[in-house]
């Protein structure tokens, strides 16, 4: 018998606002906190604990710095953040190929 | 910059479907294809101007096999060793600077590295090719091979466009795939008829290049909208 689909998924991936963050800094390789906090629509706040949550998971690096006066934090994803990222990308695909696979029983 | 969420929550396929949505944003924000199209665009246009005053100058003369006392001789222009790799190559930093100068602006990373660095690469390869070719017909002259495909792309024309083809897999954008395709077909196809006859006119496919360059960067500036800040 095969393992559910729902088995796979990592609490700590399987966040929207943190599936967003590993999304995103995957695609962007650097991205700046003001970019992650108006794309993902949540406040600074909120934001800074969903990446101290993922840094401490060792899925995303946190870089800060000063451009000048201004105050810059960057985040790039690690090696364990990109293979987390396609996990949770792979089980959410599966979930959905099982619930609409026709013979399928209701769990 | 919105501060509504494009993350909502749901569903596998929703979530699925938002990091999608996401991704596209990121892509969308590191995109500038409008610069290397114009930049390439005007880098071409002077090309006319330095060819035609920057003059050929003589390289080296052989005797040619089968014609007593005849001899071929090797001359190199201006534009073709020195105009073209020196041009490219500034062209190339210039364009980096602007992405990585973008990319810090607006807080995402940018793929620009690959494009130049292999851009870089390839204008200089191609410069050594031509050398080498110039060479080779000096040593068994064939005029034929003046118009064959390799030789085509062997050309400043076939460096831009095979650059294109790395942003287009740096940028991940089928519009550029399709301009880039577009642009090497117009270097490669022996569409040549006005290099033949008496007065072969060398202008008009240089113009041609210039002109797919300049629309499709237009295109794309007007696309992208680069003076708006992305949403």
């Amino acid at each position: 018998m095969t393992a559910h689909p729902t088995n796979g998924l990592d609490d700590v991936v399987h966040q929207r606002v943190r599936l967003g963050v590993l999304a995103i800094a995957h695609e962007a390789r650097r991205v700046e906190f003001g970019f992650l906090r108006d794309n993902l629509g949540v406040s600074p706040g909120n934001l800074s604990q969903h990446l101290g949550v993922l840094e401490n998971a060792g899925l995303i690096d946190i870089e800060k710095g000063y451009e000048g006066k201004r105050a810059r934090t960057w985040v790039t994803l690690t090696k364990a953040g990109r293979m987390a990222l396609s996990a949770e990308i792979a089980n959410l695909k599966a979930l959905i190929s099982r619930v609409e696979s026709p013979g399928t029983p209701p769990d | 910059m919105t501060s509504r969420s494009a993350f909502a929550e749901g569903d596998p396929r929703r979530l699925l479907s938002a990091t999608r949505s996401l991704t596209n944003r990121v892509r969308r924000a590191q995109r500038a294809t409008w610069l290397p199209l114009l930049v390439f665009a005007t880098v071409t246009f002077v090309s006319i101007l330095v060819t035609a005053y920057g003059g050929h100058h003589p390289w080296t003369c052989a005797t040619m096999p089968g014609h007593p006392g005849g001899r071929v001789c090797s001359v190199y222009s201006t534009a073709q060793f020195v105009y073209w790799p020196i041009a490219l190559v500034l062209a190339y930093a210039a364009i980096a600077a602007f992405y990585i100068r973008r990319s810090n602006a607006r807080g995402v990373g940018t793929r620009v590295r690959p494009y130049a660095v292999a851009g870089a690469i390839i204008a200089v390869a191609v410069t050594a090719v031509a050398a080498w070719g110039s060479y080779k017909l000096l040593v068994t002259p064939d005029p034929a091979a003046l118009t064959s495909m390799p030789l085509r792309l062997v050309t400043p024309a076939g460096a831009i466009g095979l650059a294109l083809l790395v942003l287009t897999w740096a940028e991940r954008n089928r519009a550029l795939l399709l301009l880039s395709v577009a642009y090497l077909a117009v270097v490669l196809l022996p569409l040549n008829f006005w290099v033949l006859g008496p007065n072969p006119n060398w202008v008009v496919p240089i113009a041609i290049h210039g002109m797919v360059l300049l629309l499709g960067g237009t295109g794309f500036l007007l696309a992208q909208r680069p003076w708006r800040r992305p949403a």
